[in-house]
């Protein structure tokens, strides 16, 4: 909002300049956010906070320095000049049929006005302001507007049909060209005032160009009103229409300055244009709410941290409009003007103190701590620790928006369940709440590789949000699920140096960090073979010994990659997380390190390439039992002298026991116990 | 005696130059020239019969032992000299060669951010709490003094899901989740992702992040938010940081604060960033309303409490000197190598 400062000064007789007032005003709440120079005078542009409609004009902000500065407020004169009696003239009326949306409505008649441009004291004070001058009987209307907040309307009464206001709802197919010279189609709901026949005006937003006042205008009707806030609210939001007059409607005007506001305007129109006030028709009635308030003002002190005399206390709230009677010790009854309705309670009250005592002179102290014993919870320390192990493994971390389009959302059908869409999206792209991370991952991926960086290894912590599946099914509260997730993605070179020379990174690099990020949380996974459409070779992963799945890890279909534009292998996991910080250890105890020696032997298996690593590690284990230690894949290898669809594995085992050193025949037995088992379940031979 | 002094002599020559022995071929001709056919200790003990009988002993003597002394010690250079020779021969070591470097992993700058601010709260004994980002109105609005029909929503403006629900546009729902669980005291953060429809620019995201805090107790004031604010403010961006709280207004807190630091780019000069004023906002806070209070429970004639917030993505901005939040969410590899 716009202020003068020299209109301010007419009202508060201060000696500050503008910009120690720019500075304390600030200081008190209502921020100066830009002080400009037009002409004599300084213009101020203000942010005023929605919780304050009485300092959207010039009398509420002059009040307001009168406050900070300590100093008597010199109101303008509210009322009609004396020794105007009332005068016939045309005759005039209001009715209300809303009660609820206009609870209060007046229509003054000003007879017999010459409509010229407005003297240079009124126009150079709006113009200052930034408003348009049309002519006097307009100008006056804005002119009040600014100064006292309550907007004001003037009509040309000779053209409402039937001479009668009428507020009603507009109706169905109803439609209105206002003074924008729009033409702007109503709906129900909207309130209007209307003639006999037709809207003449949006209620609270703006007139119609129709009943405008015009140099041909002899007689005027001058609305001067209260509209609820929400209804004005709503209206200008469905017509996309805000004005300065909906502006401080909807922020709530001053109820008891309609009529006010109808004198003043009035006052000075006749003196503007020569016209003579005649009938003041009013319908309605306002229910003028009296706020009083107990105000300890001891207990404001304790509140703020400060030392409060009882006097400034009072002087400072009468300066604000209120009025002050003394209780007992350090108690005050407060009476609370109605412009001013934001206030409603005592701590209210000690915001208005705090804010004139000033917020830089209340001093710093420490509260006393209350320090958990578990500062963060274990869910969080687990992301934690799986962070600094990706960041430590070479994975840089990413953040994607977590709204996505459905089209992207519907790359991987398999991987959405039950998603989430939102009712007023801002554009397509950003209507989904992330079912899966793919999606944001390979996102990623396509905008570096387009800038020619091809080599990515990255990580992301999001949820997967989805509605809940059953009714009553466990959720954190929101009613809809929120499943904590970790999305790797990988591509391009695993290295590329001197030295080893160039590799591409592969699906076992994923499956390795994955391997590690588990191990970290001393958790055993378990992998095999899965199928979701879009993502090949692909491996579902959950907990060793556990029913549900955490996760998968494979490749990227080309022909998904294509949709981002990405022509290289890309390597995608998602973890599901909840699962994993039930499971996860963090604790860390010593395990005595082995006292007698292992002896380690290999065995060299020629197998059908059908026969998975997985099934054999499965039967080496299971024959192995405690006596071993450690099995390590050490070759893999197909090709050259191993026959037609045969592949060779040579594994590396390490047997032992901490309680003794196992004997030569022992070790013989058992090896050669997994070497049968292995022959005969798998048809395996040995090199 | 002079064949003993002959010794002395002979001795000394072969230290000084078996030292000057750099490679094994002049070594050799150190071997040769005292040890071999006609090498000069060689000789002396070929002609040991010419000696006086009284001599001839002694002198054998001090030979022998100096020709033993003389062959350890052409040995002992010459295992040197070998070992030396062949690690230059085989090492072709170019110590100017780029190394192999491990690559560098690194977190995401608002992740950062958010765990320094993290740290510095519960180097003060905060702990730190979440909660849902898909939210029903209650807690969004409802619990935190924010009347629907009311201009002061337009600040919150929301994401709706279906009836209730709607994407949270602020971390302060948190708030009210807490105080349900938890009888005072409570002292605790709130890190998380908040949503609200502003269409995309340099300084407008649909999606960011704030951290909000929140403490209740018997006696807590608003001088204690200051001193809470104010260690925080320095801990976060300089011992020689100046605050200042200005009155504004937030629903759920009374009296409310905008919290200014002097601007870290020009201290408090005046620039571009902090549009010439001096200072830069970062923060919202307040006295809890006692109307939030009455919302969860909490008897507000016993209790009073602070509340603050902060957004994230403004704080990294400010610390990193980012001037367009879209290259938080952009992910380039480049832009997260350097903040990290």
């Amino acid at each position: 909002m716009k202020i003068s400062f020299e209109w301010i000064k007419e009202y508060v007789a201060m000696d500050a300049g503008p910009e120690e007032f720019a500075h304390r005003l600030t200081m008190s709440g209502s921020e100066v956010e830009a002080i400009r120079e037009a002409g004599p005078d300084k213009v101020m542009e203000l942010e005023i906070t929605p919780n304050r409609p009485d300092c959207l004009n010039i009398l509420g902000l002059a009040r307001e320095a009168s406050a900070v500065f300590d100093t008597e407020l010199k109101a303008p004169e509210i009322r009609l000049p004396e020794g105007v009696p009332e005068q016939t003239g045309p005759e005039a009326g209001c009715v209300i049929e809303n009660p609820d949306l206009c609870p209060k409505y007046t229509a003054r008649v000003i007879t017999g006005v010459d409509v010229k441009p407005a003297g240079k004291n009124v126009r150079t004070r709006i113009e200052a302001l930034g408003l348009r001058s049309v002519n006097n009987v307009v100008d006056v209307t804005n002119y009040c507007l600014m100064e006292l907040g309550q907007p004001l309307h003037a009509f040309d009464l000779d053209r409402i049909k039937g001479g009668r206001i009428i507020v009603r709802e507009a109706k169905k197919g109803e439609k209105i060209v206002t003074i924008d010279g729009i033409e702007r189609e109503l709906e129900p709901g909207m309130l209007v005032i209307a003639d006999s026949e037709r809207p003449i005006a949006i209620a609270g937003v703006m007139g119609g160009m129709d009943t405008e006042v015009s140099e041909t205008t002899e007689n005027i009707l001058l609305e001067s009103a209260y509209f609820d806030p929400g209804s004005v609210r709503r209206t200008a939001r469905r017509l996309g229409l805000s004005t300065d007059s909906s502006y401080r409607f909807e922020r709530g005007v001053d109820k008891g300055m309609i009529t006010g506001a109808s004198d003043r305007a009035a006052a000075l129109m006749i003196k503007e244009t020569g016209g003579r006030a005649c009938g003041f028709y009013e319908a309605g009635a306002l229910s003028l709410e009296e706020t009083v308030i107990d105000f300890d003002t001891e207990k404001a002190a304790v509140v703020l941290g400060v030392e409060l005399e009882i006097e400034w206390v009072e002087r400072v709230l009468r300066r604000l409009g209120m009025i002050v009677t003394r209780g007992e010790g350090a108690g005050i009854t407060v009476e609370v003007p109605s412009f001013r309705v934001d206030i409603k309670n005592e701590i209210d009250l000690t915001e208005e103190v705090a804010r004139i005592f000033g917020y830089d002179r209340i001093p710093a102290t420490m509260p006393k701590m209350f320090p958990a014993a578990e500062r963060k919870e274990f869910s969080r320390q687990v992301k934690e620790k799986i962070c600094g192990d990706l960041v430590s493994f070479g994975l840089s971390e990413i953040m994607t928006y977590s709204l996505i389009s459905d089209a992207s959302a519907g790359r991987f059908p398999a991987l959405v369940r039950d998603p989430v869409t939102l009712r007023n999206p801002l554009s397509e792209e950003q209507k989904v709440l992330t079912p899966h991370l793919v999606d944001g991952m390979l996102k990623a991926v396509s905008w570096n590789i387009n800038r020619k960086n091809r080599d990515l290894m990255l990580f992301e912590f999001g949820k997967l949000y989805s509605k809940p599946a059953a009714p009553g099914e466990e959720t954190d509260g929101g009613g809809y699920r929120e499943t904590p997730a970790l999305c790797i993605g990988l591509t391009g070179l695993a290295r590329e140096n001197w030295l080893e020379g160039k590799r591409n990174v592969d699906f076992y690099d994923l499956k390795g960090i994955v391997e590690q990020v588990f191990h970290g949380l001393k958790i055993m996974p378990e992998f095999r073979a899965m199928r979701i459409e879009g993502i090949a070779p692909c491996a579902g992963t959950g907990i060793k010994g556990g029913k549900k799945t955490t996760g998968f890890l494979g490749q990227v279909a080309a022909r998904l990659l294509k949709e981002y534009d990405i022509e290289q292998d890309v390597f995608v996991c998602q973890l599901e997380l909840d699962n994993v910080f039930k499971k996860a250890v963090l604790k860390n105890r010593y395990h005595s390190v082995p006292r007698f020696p292992s002896s380690v032997r290999d065995i060299s298996i020629l197998c059908e390439r059908s026969v998975t690593a997985g099934d054999i590690a499965g039967i080496i284990a299971e024959q192995g039992e405690e006596l071993i230690r450690q099995v390590d894949l050490i070759d893999v290898y197909q090709g050259g002298n191993i026959p037609q669809g045969k592949k060779s594995l040579t594994y590396s085992v390490k047997y032992g026991l901490d309680i003794r050193t196992l004997r030569e025949e022992e070790i013989e037995a058992v090896h050669s116990g997994i070497k049968d088992a292995l022959a005969k379940q798998l048809g395996v031979t040995f090199r | 005696m002079e064949a003993l002094d002959r010794l002395d002599r002979i001795k000394d020559r072969f230290e000084e130059e078996i030292k000057k022995c750099g490679d094994l071929s002049r070594l050799d001709g150190v071997r040769t020239a005292y040890l071999g056919r006609k090498g000069e200790l060689t000789m002396i003990l070929r002609s040991l019969s010419a000696l006086p009988d009284g001599q001839k002993v002694e002198v054998a003597k001090q030979a022998n032992l100096l020709k033993r002394e003389f062959t350890a010690r052409i040995e002992e250079t010459r295992a040197g000299l070998e070992e030396t020779e062949a690690a230059t021969k085989k090492d072709k070591t170019d110590v100017t060669l780029p190394g192999i470097r491990p690559r560098a992993g690194t977190v995401h700058p608002i992740t950062g951010t958010i765990s320094r601010i993290n740290e510095i709260f519960i180097s003060l004994g905060f702990s730190i709490a979440e909660g849902p980002e898909i939210e029903t109105e209650f807690y969004n609005f409802g619990a935190l003094n924010i009347p629907l029909e009311h201009p002061s929503r337009d600040a919150f403006d929301t994401f709706y899901i279906k009836g209730e629900y709607l994407l949270r546009s602020h971390t302060s729902n948190v708030q009210v989740h807490v105080m349900e669980r938890q009888k005072p005291p409570v002292q605790v953060i709130m890190p998380g992702r908040v949503y609200r429809p502003d269409a995309v620019d340099a300084s407008h995201s649909f999606m960011f992040h704030q951290v909000e805090g929140l403490m209740v107790d018997k006696g807590v004031s608003f001088s204690d938010l200051k001193g809470v604010l104010s260690i925080f403010c320095r801990s976060m961006f300089g011992n020689d940081i100046k605050m200042r709280l200005r009155p504004h207004f937030f629903p759920f807190t009374e009296p409310s604060a905008e919290v200014d630091i002097s601007c870290i780019i020009c201290e408090g000069k005046g620039c571009r960033v902090c549009s010439g004023n001096g200072w830069l906002e970062i923060l919202g806070a307040g006295l809890v309303n006692p109307k939030v209070f009455e919302a969860v429970g909490y008897d507000p004639s016993e209790y009073s409490g602070y509340a603050f917030g902060m957004g994230v993505e403004r704080i990294a901005m400010l610390l990193y000197g980012v001037e367009d939040i879209r290259l938080f969410f952009e992910n380039d590899i480049r832009f997260l190598r350097q903040l990290s």
